[in-house]
């Protein structure tokens, strides 16, 4: 009976071959055009929780509370800190300008030092506050860049269960490619809901870099939403996993929030 | 045991020893063709495993792998991702901060990164590096350059950037500006394949030799590397010669072709066994293993000359004898004294193995010990068959009419000096001693590994510039453990350490040290303006924490891996030291474990010195007490032995008597010359002793032979054994002496040293044999020679 079936299915694959070709795949471009136009929410607030895990299992753990809100096309982020006690009350402000010619703009609040100091723009390539991801890779969050990529759809595969486009995607230039730290990657991209289920990067010298791996998606009040991230950093072994929790995008957060000042009071 | 038998008794067993051994060889040259086949089959068999030997050069290597002291600094290493590094100086008299010489190191960077075995995460260089600089209000982590945006002026500024980082001084950039690293560590896989990446490296940088730099490579995995190769054209070239050598000596005896092929076949069973069972059972040859085959080779001989000396004899005095019949009574006389003389040599090494902690050496003991052992059961069963298949044969050396060649009557005219002046032969003997006593009492232990290579090597060069200019290669770690994650933010820990480095840089040679604190204090100054006062431990954990995190923001999640563990509980401060001298290592050990002593180590706060400099301080430590030991045994065993087969303790003490004024002499000479008591040299006493006790149980046994057995007159006895024994030893000590001073011709300085020291030992072993030990013998009359009832 299953033998049947499985060749009854096969026979369908081999009658309409087009089924999953390049023809029918839709573009590069608008799969990310596609990852922009994804309802994300204007405000949202979360606990975020960094685990950094070094190559000998030795684990960091962070809390932290995390706000973003778009204003407008610019995006801000600031992130508290909770654990351990000794970065308490440290908290890191970024502003994501969307024209990549300017550079973003950074502030870590140290509470021991009552100083808000400056952090000089970062490459997009840097990495994030000791975690295996970029400033880029934050800013992007689940979307692909529009700029930076030639994309080559290559196909569909399941990303736990869920169709996914597979693309290849090699920076436009080698300076963007230095700037980013890539040479080259290959993303998966949920067909449905278009947001990036899965990333692997190759560095500049064509090691394979990472991995990177979103996970526990659903839907909270109204919006998709990730609830984990697991990024493999294959060259060092270093993990990092950000675990999202009490997420709300219906409370709004004042634009104040948002800024070098409000740093000081903490939450 | 004095002479516990009657004579009666004696001779019966001799007699009856006689016929057994008569039973004996007559069976194997029976079996002759069975057996030479067998011989041949074991020998190639075994000896087919040698190209399975791995070669392990490592300082390592001196420790067992379980040594706790061992263990407890790989541990280190894997904690804070510490590895032997390949380091290449690239020197500019010019300075080298300018923009060719920084493209030429960011170049070298990059293409190190490609090179198979080198660990593309672990590069150190100024390309590589980050420069913490604090802005108007924040602290910046970025490269000390980049190289699209590298210019003249740029190349200025990071001159500027390093001397307002006092960790990079000394440490990545000479002081001078002529000089910059970069340090560049291996992947574990590679281990024992060191000599792979140190090619590949010299054949990069050759690449780069039209440019006005000078490049030097050195480092522990450099010197692992250049060892490896440098070993192996070593015994390329020792290895032959020792044999054309040793083929002379044979040809100058016997002046016969089988005179020197059945030797020469002995010996290839004794080296090839020898190493095929070590490649068999997985030992690693070490550098001091390059000594065994020519060591094994004079050795071995020795047993094939004084049968074929025997053979030769025997057939001139009777030319009426049958191959068999000669073959059967040359063994018949032959099979004690070489049995007892390889068992002594078999003790000497075994004395070796039995004292010596390090594995190289109880290695060399234990397969030196089989090689020799592996010789006697060829001479015993293989030399007889293959004798065989040959004809009765003279040599012109021994001739029918009894006539004495050269030899014999140098040999001679000794003997009649002996008989002559016995009294001024012991006091000569005397004042050896004497001086020799004083001698062991000032020798200098003492190790350099860099001293495994000639002066004039480029390794050697490479070395001396590197520790000249910067801070040294030689690293001493001291790993800091708190109780608790983050400990390590606490203030007064962190001053603990900020002293500890304080005190050790005080100490001579030590040039300087790295700890997570030098990064810190830097960050502390980058925040506070610059301002050099800041260039202190902030007084508040949190603000620690939160520095640390700041950083994060712009540096690597790797990039304090060397210096502490990722929980900030566990800490390594790094010293460097321009020499790896254990003269100069070993006080720096000891004074910064008084230090910690003192300081450190209560229930807050842990250091334990490790690293290179603390573990080879450890087990160079060991080498004299090893020696001592080891010769002791040695002496000890061969006594013991020389006693019971004699049966008499006179006879053993005898024996030891020429041995031990040799190795006494050689604490002189050693003193004279200025040679330490190091790896190679360490082990002579007890090779010396085995080997050189031969000739002593020669002269006794054959004294024995003619004084107690023969019943002849002092006299007549004397000149009998120095016609005959005295003619085959002095061939025995010129294959001996010859075949050492083959080592002499090394180019690695520890094994010349000690084929030099070995060969001057056998030398005085020889002539103490032939001259003092008759000596003492016409002065003492020793009851079991039964000089008394002489008619």
């Amino acid at each position: 009976m299953k033998t049947t079936l499985i060749l009854g299915l096969l026979t369908i694959g081999l009658l309409f071959p087009e089924n999953g070709t390049a023809q029918s795949l839709p573009s590069g471009q608008s799969i990310a055009n596609n990852t922009f136009a994804r309802n994300e929410g204007v405000s949202l607030s979360r606990t975020l929780t960094m685990e950094l895990k070094d190559k000998r299992g030795k684990i960091r753990v962070r809390k932290t509370t995390s706000l973003r809100k778009y204003f407008g096309d610019e995006k801000r982020l600031v992130i508290f800190y909770q654990t351990p006690k000794s970065v308490m009350g440290t908290a890191f402000l970024t502003y994501d300008y969307p024209d990549p010619s300017i550079d973003d703009d950074q502030w870590l609040y140290m509470p021991a030092l009552r100083k808000t100091r400056r952090i000089s723009a970062a490459n997009r390539g840097d990495y994030f506050l000791g975690t295996d991801l970029t400033y880029e890779d934050i800013k992007l969050e689940t979307r692909i860049s529009r700029d930076d990529y030639n994309y080559k759809t290559i196909g569909k595969e399941l990303i736990n269960g869920h169709e996914s486009y597979v693309l290849e995607a090699t920076p436009i230039n080698d300076d963007i490619a230095k700037e980013l730290g890539y040479s080259k990657a290959k993303l998966w991209v949920d067909a449905k809901i278009w947001m990036l289920r899965k990333a692997d990067s190759w560095d500049v010298a064509g090691n394979h870099l990472k991995t990177i791996e979103i996970s526990d998606v659903k839907k909270v009040q109204g919006i998709w939403t990730y609830h984990q991230i697991h990024v493999k950093n294959h060259k060092t072994n270093h993990e990092t996993i950000f675990r999202l929790s009490d997420i709300d995008y219906q409370t709004e957060i004042s634009d104040d929030t948002f800024t070098k000042g409000a740093l000081v009071n903490g939450l | 045991m004095l002479h516990v038998t009657d004579n009666k008794t004696n001779k019966y067993r001799h007699m009856k020893q006689q016929h057994n051994a008569t039973k004996f060889f007559n069976k194997v040259t029976s079996y002759h063709k069975m057996i030479l086949t067998l011989s041949i089959i074991v020998m190639i068999g075994v000896a087919l495993f040698i190209p399975k030997m791995t070669k392990d050069t490592s300082y390592d290597a001196f420790l067992p792998k379980d040594d706790p002291i061992l263990v407890f600094r790989n541990q280190t290493k894997e904690t804070f991702g510490l590895k032997d590094p390949m380091v290449i100086a690239i020197v500019n008299e010019q300075g080298v901060f300018n923009k060719k010489t920084l493209q030429l190191v960011h170049e070298l960077s990059e293409r190190l990164k490609t090179i198979p075995g080198i660990d593309p995460d672990e590069i150190t260089s100024l390309s590589t590096e980050n420069n913490i600089v604090g802005t108007e209000d924040g602290l910046e982590v970025d490269p000390f350059f980049d190289i699209n945006e590298l210019t003249e002026d740029k190349a200025i500024e990071v001159a500027k950037a390093i001397d307002g980082f006092e960790l990079y001084q000394g440490s990545l950039v000479s002081n001078d500006h002529t000089t910059t690293l970069v340090v560049a560590e291996m992947l574990d896989s590679y281990d024992k394949k060191q000599h792979e990446v140190y090619k590949s490296l010299i054949a990069m940088l050759d690449e780069y030799k039209t440019h006005n730099e000078q490049f030097y490579l050195a480092g522990e995995g450099a010197v692992s590397g250049y060892l490896i190769r440098y070993i192996d054209e070593d015994a390329m070239k020792t290895n032959p010669f020792a044999a054309v050598v040793i083929s002379f000596v044979l040809i100058f005896a016997y002046r016969r072709v089988r005179g020197v092929i059945l030797p020469n076949i002995m010996v290839l069973a004794s080296v090839g066994i020898a190493l095929g069972a070590m490649a068999a059972f997985g030992v690693d040859f070490f550098v001091i293993t390059n000594g065994l085959p020519v060591v094994l080779i004079a050795i071995a001989v020795a047993d094939g000359i004084h049968i074929l000396g025997e053979y030769y004899e025997t057939a001139a005095k009777h030319p009426e004898y049958t191959q068999k019949e000669l073959v059967v009574q040359t063994m018949v006389h032959m099979w004690r004294p070489i049995t007892i003389t390889t068992i002594t040599t078999v003790a000497g090494f075994l004395a070796i193995a039995a004292s010596s902690y390090m594995p190289p050496m109880t290695y060399f003991g234990l397969f030196g010990a089989l090689g020799v052992f592996v010789a006697l059961v060829y001479a015993v069963f293989m030399i007889p068959s293959a004798m065989m298949f040959l004809k009765p044969q003279l040599s012109r050396a021994y001739k029918r009419d009894q006539k004495m060649d050269r030899f014999g009557k140098i040999m001679e005219r000794l003997g009649v000096l002996v008989l002559k002046y016995p009294k001024t032969i012991v006091v000569i003997a005397i004042i050896i001693v004497g001086f020799g006593v004083n001698g062991a009492s000032k020798l200098v232990i003492n190790e350099d590994r860099i001293k495994n290579f000639q002066s004039d090597e480029l390794i050697v060069k490479a070395d001396a510039l590197i520790n000249s200019k910067t801070d040294g290669t030689s690293y001493l770690d001291i790993l800091i453990e708190t109780p608790e994650a983050e400990d390590i933010f606490e203030p007064k820990n962190l001053l603990k350490m900020e002293a500890l480095q304080n005190y050790v840089e005080t100490l001579p040679h030590v040039k300087g040290s790295i700890s997570i604190v030098d990064f810190l204090k830097k960050m502390n100054q980058s925040l506070n303006e610059n301002n050099p006062a800041f260039y202190t431990i902030p007084n508040d954990k949190a603000l620690i924490a939160q520095y640390f995190l700041l950083y994060s923001a712009s540096g690597d999640p790797t990039d304090f891996d060397n210096y502490v563990d990722y929980d900030y509980r566990l800490a390594n401060i790094r010293l460097r030291m321009d020499t790896s001298e254990y003269l100069f290592e070993k006080p720096v050990v000891d004074q910064t474990k008084a230090y910690i002593a003192t300081h450190f180590n209560n229930h807050d706060i842990k250091a334990t010195t490790t690293g290179k400099v603390t573990v080879d301080s450890y087990w160079i430590n060991r080498l004299g007490f090893n020696h001592f030991l080891g010769a002791g045994l040695a002496l000890l065993v061969v006594l013991i032995f020389s006693a019971l087969s004699f049966r008499s303790l006179w006879a053993g003490i005898l024996t030891i008597v020429p041995v031990s004024i040799s190795v006494l002499f050689i604490y002189t000479v050693m003193g004279l010359l200025d040679i330490w008591l190091a790896i190679g040299t360490s082990m002579f006493a007890a090779i010396a002793i085995g080997i050189g006790v031969d000739f002593a149980v020669h002269t006794v046994d054959k004294l024995k032979f003619l004084l107690n057995e023969k019943g002849l007159s002092v006299k007549e006895a004397y000149n009998e054994f120095y016609k005959s024994a005295g003619r085959a030893l002095l061939f025995n000590f010129l294959a001996l002496a010859l075949g050492f001073s083959v080592l002499m011709t090394s180019s690695v300085p520890p094994l010349s040293q000690f084929g030099f020291l070995v060969a001057v030992a056998v030398s005085v072993s020889f002539i103490g044999s032939l001259t003092l030990l008759p000596a003492i013998i016409l002065l003492v009359k020793p009851k079991f020679l039964n000089i008394t009832k002489q008619k």
